[in-house]
């Protein structure tokens, strides 16, 4: 995992689906956003900035990091 | 898979990145009336190179600054003077105009206490760079908006439209629903970057590239098998980025002062250029570095200690700001203080860009290619330098000769033929039958680029990655693909591997060495200017690529 998005401030809004540029976010069946394709992830940081509710962390791919 | 709606533009601008929104914005200015629709991979407000802003223009001429003609010969010296300097001239008399609609549009462009911008210098020679700040993507996105253009997210173009030799429009495809589209019109502006997955980054991480990894080259690809005439591509960059994360930062590192050093602390550019010292050109600048690290004196690093606070400071912003801003997340990671850690540097994987480098598409002042109709603007057009300046520019002057030029709609297209080819082709795709993940047939092909065509180069090395991958070409159009997502990364990975043969075919044409490391040829290590100081084209022959000398 890239990042950690956390559920108990995630207000379900979707943003970070809707701009990721690399479109590694998708919403699931509950509207939970999840990395769908996590191997995608250019740690831009484009969901975070987006993020209303400032939930989501960076973790960076194990590669790198 | 289905086969969708048509769709007829005046005017059709694939990717909407600065580029392509400043034509689709330009166009709706020049003639509200001119159906324009953008074709977006990603969604408009953060897509492309700058889709987290940029925290400095590289490229304005102000006047009472500088003067074109001083922007024109810095341009020339990084190109190591293979370059043609109409594309320069547009960008150096349209960049302050600009700077001027992005201040009013709402961007902060900092001034010094006499009211001045803040100008500092990037290029070996003259002041052109304007720092900056805000939101530049969301802001230029709101505006694209704003005109009226139809903007579709979230699809991609996989194949070009013509009408004899004339361009006609493009086959798109919807990466959330596979749903394949035609769009006819009588002008296309490919905008969609340059390509960042050619070569492996050393982390081994595919998508840890230095440059938007999303643009991948398909936009020289699509114009290319159009007929549209390349060049630049043996000018592989290598730039020199902070270890691992692979991020940029050099330009704020460098025109704000900082020391370039080895691991026993030196300045070590003073053996290589000691004029200009950290501001020669980069292919010089990681000659230097390589000879440093191959030589047992790594690691290199950018040296920030002897720098004031306020200085460090206005590098932080500057870098934590825009571009790749989780940077500052990860040297909190590594425990990395700017004012007291050196920064690591290494040399990124082999990538190819027309506005920071020399690859791209062909194209005259209006940056319309060979083939009438079809436009080329930012990374993907040859514009040496231009940066995000270049991009913006060319963006509306496509828009304006497109606006001008009032072309009627195709008629006699081979739209159909195109769409019914591509439809089994996408078929081939699902079927799979190579059954090797496309991160596989990726992985391959980028290690290939690193041993052979990663240079120094030469002759033995860059037949080798031909003969190596020659196979590959028969085998791209079997790779798997179980969704529209993943028949996206296969386009995109064919247009990495025709990149990087593009590269290997060009960089064993030009029998020299140029550009620094860029272009290193140890079986020719001399530069010769008597035979090699023009460009080398290539286009798409009946046998493969045909590749010939600008002036010979």
């Amino acid at each position: 995992m890239n990042l950690n998005i956390d559920r108990d401030c995630c207000i379900q809004c979707g943003a970070c689906a809707e701009y990721c540029p690399g479109h590694v976010i998708a919403m699931d069946e509950e509207g939970w956003p999840y990395e769908r394709y996590p191997d995608d992830c250019w740690y831009c940081g484009v969901c975070q900035v987006e993020c209303p509710e400032n939930c989501i962390t960076i973790l960076f791919p194990y590669l790198i990091r | 898979m289905e086969k969708g709606s048509t769709f007829i533009k005046d005017f059709l601008i694939i990717g909407g990145g600065a580029a392509g929104c400043m034509a689709a914005i330009r166009a709706k200015e020049v003639n509200p009336d001119m159906d324009v629709a953008v074709i977006e991979k990603a969604e408009i407000s953060r897509s492309g190179a700058a889709g987290r802003g940029m925290d400095a223009l590289n490229n304005v001429v102000i006047p009472g600054v500088s003067t074109v003609d001083e922007y024109i010969e810095a341009v020339e010296i990084v190109a190591d003077g293979v370059f043609e300097p109409t594309i320069s001239r547009v960008i150096g008399e349209r960049s302050f105009g600009i700077l001027q609609r992005l201040e009013a549009w709402g961007l902060t462009f900092p001034r010094e206490p006499d009211g001045s911008y803040m100008v500092n210098q990037f290029h070996p020679k003259g002041r052109f760079l304007v720092e900056m700040r805000g939101e530049l993507k969301k802001i230029i996105a709101g505006e694209a908006i704003k005109s009226g253009a139809n903007i579709f997210n979230r699809h991609t173009a996989l194949d070009l439209i013509k009408e004899n030799e004339r361009i006609a429009g493009a086959i798109v495809m919807d990466v959330e629903t596979g749903e394949v589209k035609t769009f006819l019109a009588p002008a296309v502006l490919l905008a969609t970057g340059g390509a960042a997955r050619i070569g492996l980054p050393r982390t081994g991480y595919l998508h840890g590239t230095f440059d938007c990894p999303w643009c991948n080259g398909e936009a020289y690809k699509l114009g290319y098998e159009a007929g549209a005439k390349l060049t630049g591509f043996e000018y592989t960059g290598v730039s020199s980025m902070t270890r691992d994360f692979n991020g940029p930062g050099q330009s704020t590192f460098i025109r704000h002062g900082a020391y370039l050093i080895n691991g026993l602390g030196e300045r070590f550019m003073k053996k290589y250029d000691p004029e200009r010292m950290e501001h020669a050109p980069a292919g010089i600048r990681m000659k230097a570095m390589r000879e440093e690290i191959n030589s047992g004196r790594g690691p290199v690093a950018f040296s920030f200690s002897h720098l004031r606070p306020e200085v460090i400071k206005i590098i932080e912003e500057g870098i934590y700001a825009a571009e790749r801003p989780t940077m500052k997340e990860y040297f909190e990671c590594k425990n990395i203080e700017l004012s007291t850690c050196p920064v690591e540097l290494v040399a990124c994987e082999v990538y190819l860009c027309g506005g920071h480098g020399l690859a791209g598409l062909v194209g005259d002042a209006w940056g319309e290619t060979n083939v009438p109709g079809l436009f080329a603007a930012g990374d993907c057009l040859a514009n040496p330098y231009g940066f995000l300046p270049g991009a913006m520019v060319m963006g509306e002057v496509a828009a304006e000769r497109v606006a001008g030029l009032k072309a009627q709609q195709p008629t006699a297209h081979d739209g159909e033929a195109r769409l019914a080819r591509l439809l089994g082709l996408i078929e081939r795709h699902h079927r799979g039958a190579l059954e090797v993940p496309v991160r596989d047939f990726e992985y391959k092909f980028r290690r290939l680029v690193n041993d052979y065509v990663e240079p120094p180069k030469s002759e033995m090395k860059l037949q080798r990655f031909l003969k190596e991958t020659e196979p590959m070409l028969r085998d791209q159009d079997d790779l798997p693909a179980k969704d529209p997502h993943g028949l996206m990364k296969v386009f995109e990975a064919k247009a990495g591997l025709f990149c990087a043969r593009t590269a290997a075919e060009a960089s064993l044409f030009r029998t020299e060495s140029r550009f620094g490391l860029y272009h290193e040829r140890v079986d020719y290590p001399h530069k010769d200017n008597q035979n090699w100081k023009t460009r080398v084209l290539i286009s798409a022959g009946p046998d493969g690529p045909v590749i010939e000398k600008e002036n010979p």
